[in-house]
């Protein structure tokens, strides 16, 4: 059978898909099934789809609404936190506290350099769902236009979902740091 | 601009969505002040280290392969012109 263009190049963003579904679902049954389940859409409302414009966002379009359609009803009460007491946390700050206290010569590259991928992805797990998709549609590339499109939210919300996200993340990864005690950030002050 | 209001736009900045106008009143203040400088080279790596981290994952080589039999099965819909 002659490959179809279509296919072949909605199946380059697989790899983003899956992984961004992973996140989502915290599941890899789950995100299995979702990024099929958008794949057939995808090839079911293909004629939607303006050729030349944006593929990739167009997929991650299906994936998010298919994710909040079908597999979200079935996961746990939804989350009502708006993490507001995150918005004021400043990891740079911090670092910048501990240096006098701190014997590392450099504790923000020591922190930066101490972080494991299994923590920032156990933080991501912990993130609350409305701020964790919107941090990892960001970490695929795209714009907050295409974010709050996506997700039919304008883009102030966006914009704030993401800087509490990060906060967030920074915060987590902070704590994860001072419970392994790396000596950047051994004698950190327990406040905030 | 004061560090505050650079601050307010750090993210912004980093994520290139600022306005020309913004982009060089914060382009100006960080020429100036070593610490939102030194704030903003810290954010910048801590969120290139976040997406080095997220966007590492592959999925599983059997899934491609089940999602290409899906899409050419008996079941996947006639394409359309």
């Amino acid at each position: 059978m002659a490959k179809d263009p279509f296919e072949t190049e909605a199946l380059t963003f697989l790899d983003p898909l899956y992984r961004t579904a992973l996140r989502m679902t915290r599941s890899e049954a789950d995100a299995e099934d979702l990024v099929q389940e958008t794949y057939i859409r995808a090839l079911r409302f293909r004629d939607q789809f303006t050729p030349g414009t944006n593929l990739k966002a167009w997929l991650f379009r299906i994936l998010t609404n298919t994710f909040i359609n079908t597999y979200r009803r079935r996961q746990s009460q939804p989350e009502f936190t708006e993490l507001d007491d995150v918005d004021e946390f400043s990891l740079y700050k911090r670092m910048s506290d501990l240096r006098a206290a701190s014997s590392s010569p450099d504790p923000e590259t020591e922190f930066l350099n101490g972080i494991v991928d299994s923590e920032v992805k156990d933080a991501l797990t912990e993130l609350p769902e409305k701020f964790r998709q919107v941090v990892l549609l960001d970490v695929e590339g795209f714009s907050y236009k295409e974010i709050a499109e996506m997700l039919d939210i304008p883009i102030g919300t966006v914009m704030s979902r993401l800087h509490r996200g990060r906060k967030f993340l920074q915060k987590r990864l902070l704590d994860l740091a001072q419970e392994r005690g790396i000596a950047a950030v051994r004698t950190a002050p327990q406040k905030g | 601009m004061d560090c505050d209001d650079c601050l307010d736009k750090l993210y912004v900045f980093l994520d290139t969505e600022l306005s020309e106008t913004d982009l060089a009143s914060v382009r100006q203040h960080l020429s100036g002040c070593d610490d939102c400088d030194d704030n903003f080279v810290f954010e910048a790596r801590f969120l290139k280290q976040l997406k080095d981290c997220v966007t590492s994952d592959v999925a599983p080589s059997e899934l491609r392969q089940r999602v290409i039999d899906k899409l050419r099965g008996p079941s996947a819909p006639p394409p359309t012109r």
